[in-house]
């Protein structure tokens, strides 16, 4: 049986619906993460499952156990908070040891597992500071020793990097990953920002509008999104709509091109592909006819706006080659048919 | 950074004098509305006194020391020390929570709850302590309740005692606390609070070992706040002590107004004046080295 189990979940205030009827299983050990825009019920459904907000019906379950009349504080659970919520009066050794406290942990054992929990987030010169007398990256450390220390059942992690700057974001992840790996705990982070959900999750599970598009390993949402949020939502996209005609793809412009395999023989679909799939041939090589209409250098590579018969084209193009397109070029433009995915056309933007 | 600094310097400077010119109408006004009567007061306390001749223009401590080896005046001071150490005591366990739950109320009730916290000093002093009176009477609504449900045997006196001068005060100075906590709490996160809780922390633990001590400069402030007011209180004593229970105020206004020895209450005026002025520095010394401590 799953660890983590979230049944029918639903949060509701008046007729808005926050969380609705989420069903989430999580593996003992596993990391997932709930992804999604601000105000998709991530963050809800976080709290629901610490304890501070009462589900308006379904079930939350650990280890089995449903987590109804238990309340926050009798849940084991860690939570590192998106503003690290430390205790500013207590140093950060006694930050870290409240939980322990809590929980009537003999002094010198204590001592000890504060001391190993420091090690572990490489902070245990810093044990008599004050928080405030830490940098953002050091107290979000100090955050994640306390959450950890006390060998919880579940890590809920909210927006844990928000508020650290790129470099020091990716340098947390890497630390984060190889935690969580080492002490196997099952972890839920919620997070907006789709690089990290990717770079940490065993799993995400993207949201929309309180309810889960889909489940998925990072790199199987992103290579066969279910539809087209979760193909906008995670990493860049293009998109345009077609015509499945037997034996291929007939573009809105009337172009014939080359379906993936199992595509439908009849029926409107919408075309999703990744900008990094894309090829840049001589004009009349490839599949679809382009011009360049403007570049960006991005240093490992460029990215290309085109526009064409199938609209407007992102296209990432390996900065390996010698040159680049110029702007107002003419290109043709390939892929492997397998790249391209066909979406249900109900959700298209108004434009790729 | 070496361009900013370059840019900084003349910016700088001209910091350096504006504040002293943006002060100076307040310190102005601040010294001729305040200083000055105390000094006037102060230099009046050294006069001498006759019954017949009134104020004379000769100096001694005579007036300190006829006051401060008074029992009358001992009895006074000591009662209106207790009273404003009781009022400040009452008013910071009746404010600290109720700054707290005001805190954490939904914003919608916030507005609503906080405007009757602080809608009492809408009111004059005055008019407030009045209908303290009429609660507290031999005949009053309080003694005619307790009468009428049979908890007491006889009618409480509260009118003229020291406990309704508490009462009272704590009435009109609760707001003060509820100011001065409830601005403390605000700059505290409340995912502190669902942090306690998360580590393991009962609701009664969460606020003595997580809000309380982030309270505590306001709970101290407020407490100074409370303290020097209920120590200077005067309308308040004056209604519902009456003649018979007076306080430092009360006297002094007693002095200056029907003995019309005025040297002898600017004496009593300048001895409360230091004894609260002695107080609230060591307070604030203890506050401050908190503060130090934990820099």
């Amino acid at each position: 049986m799953s660890f983590l189990q979230l049944e029918s979940l639903t949060c509701r205030y008046g007729d808005f619906y926050a969380v609705r009827d989420l069903d989430l299983t999580v593996e003992q050990g596993e990391f997932v993460s709930l992804l999604g825009p601000s105000g998709c019920g991530k963050t809800t459904t976080l709290q629901m499952i610490g304890g501070f907000i009462e589900p308006s019906a379904g079930t939350v379950r650990i280890g089995g156990a449903d987590m109804r009349r238990v309340p926050a504080n009798r849940r084991g659970i860690g939570i590192v908070f998106q503003s690290y919520a430390l205790f500013p009066h207590m140093r950060v050794a006694q930050n870290v040891a409240f939980g322990l406290e809590m929980r009537k942990v003999p002094r010198a054992e204590r001592a000890e597992r504060v001391r190993r929990a420091l090690a572990m987030v490489h902070l245990e010169h810093a044990a008599d500071r004050y928080p405030r007398q830490l940098s953002g990256g050091q107290q979000q450390r100090v955050a994640l020793a306390r959450a950890l220390v006390i060998e919880p059942r579940v890590l809920l992690l909210d927006e844990p990097m928000s508020n650290l700057d790129a470099k020091l974001r990716e340098e947390m992840q890497l630390e984060l990953r190889r935690l969580q790996r080492s002490l196997r705990v099952t972890t839920i982070m919620v997070t907006h920002d789709q690089t990290e959900a990717m770079a940490l999750s065993d799993r995400i599970a993207l949201m929309r509008a309180g309810r889960i598009v889909q489940v998925d390993t990072p790199q199987a949402a992103y290579d066969r999104p279910a539809d087209w949020f979760a193909s906008s939502f995670l990493g860049k996209s293009n998109s345009f709509r077609a015509r499945c005609v037997p034996g291929g793809l007939l573009t809105a412009s009337g172009v014939r091109i080359a379906a993936p395999a199992g595509a439908p023989e009849s029926g409107e679909v919408l075309c999703a592909l990744r900008p990094e799939r894309l090829r840049i041939t001589p004009p009349e090589q490839g599949m679809l006819r382009a011009t360049v209409q403007s570049r960006i250098f991005l240093g490992s590579h460029w990215l290309l706006q085109t526009e064409g018969e199938a609209g407007e084209l992102l296209v990432y193009l390996q900065n390996a080659t010698a040159a680049a397109p110029q702007e107002g070029d003419a290109i043709g433009l390939a892929w492997e048919p397998r790249s391209l995915v066909l979406l249900p056309p109900d959700e298209a933007p108004a434009h790729g | 950074m070496a361009e900013a600094a370059i840019a900084a310097r003349p910016a700088a400077r001209r910091t350096t004098v504006m504040p002293y010119w943006l002060c100076a109408p307040a310190l102005a006004l601040y010294g001729l509305l305040l200083a000055a009567p105390l000094a006037m007061i102060f230099v009046l306390s050294f006069n001498g006194f006759s019954d017949t001749k009134g104020i004379l223009p000769t100096y001694s401590l005579a007036n300190y020391v006829s006051v401060l080896t008074d029992p009358y005046y001992q009895r006074i001071y000591l009662r209106t020390l207790r009273i404003a150490l009781i009022t400040t005591a009452i008013c910071t366990l009746i404010g600290t929570p109720e700054a707290w739950i005001l805190s954490r109320l939904d914003p919608r009730w916030r507005g609503v709850s906080l405007l009757v916290v602080l809608g009492p000093l809408l009111i004059s002093v005055v008019v407030r302590t009045l209908g303290w009176t009429i609660l507290f009477a031999r005949e009053g609504l309080l003694n005619q309740a307790l009468l009428g449900l049979g908890l007491a045997e006889r009618p409480v006196d509260l009118l003229y005692t020291e406990t309704g001068i508490v009462v009272a005060l704590v009435h009109v100075l609760v707001p003060f606390m509820v100011i001065a906590v409830w601005t403390a709490l605000r700059l505290v996160d409340p995912a502190g609070e669902a942090a306690a809780l998360s580590l393991g922390a009962s609701k009664a633990k969460v606020f003595r070992r997580v809000v309380l001590p982030q309270a505590l400069p306001g709970v101290l402030s407020g407490s100074l706040i409370v303290f020097s007011l209920a120590a200077s209180a005067f309308a308040t004593p004056a209604l519902i002590g009456g003649r018979r229970l007076k306080v430092a105020a009360t006297s002094i206004y007693d002095n200056f107004l029907f003995t019309l020895d005025w040297p002898t209450g600017a004496a009593i005026a300048v001895i409360l004046v230091a004894c609260v002025m002695a107080i609230v520095l060591l307070w604030s010394r203890v506050l401050e080295r908190r503060d130090a401590v934990r820099a």
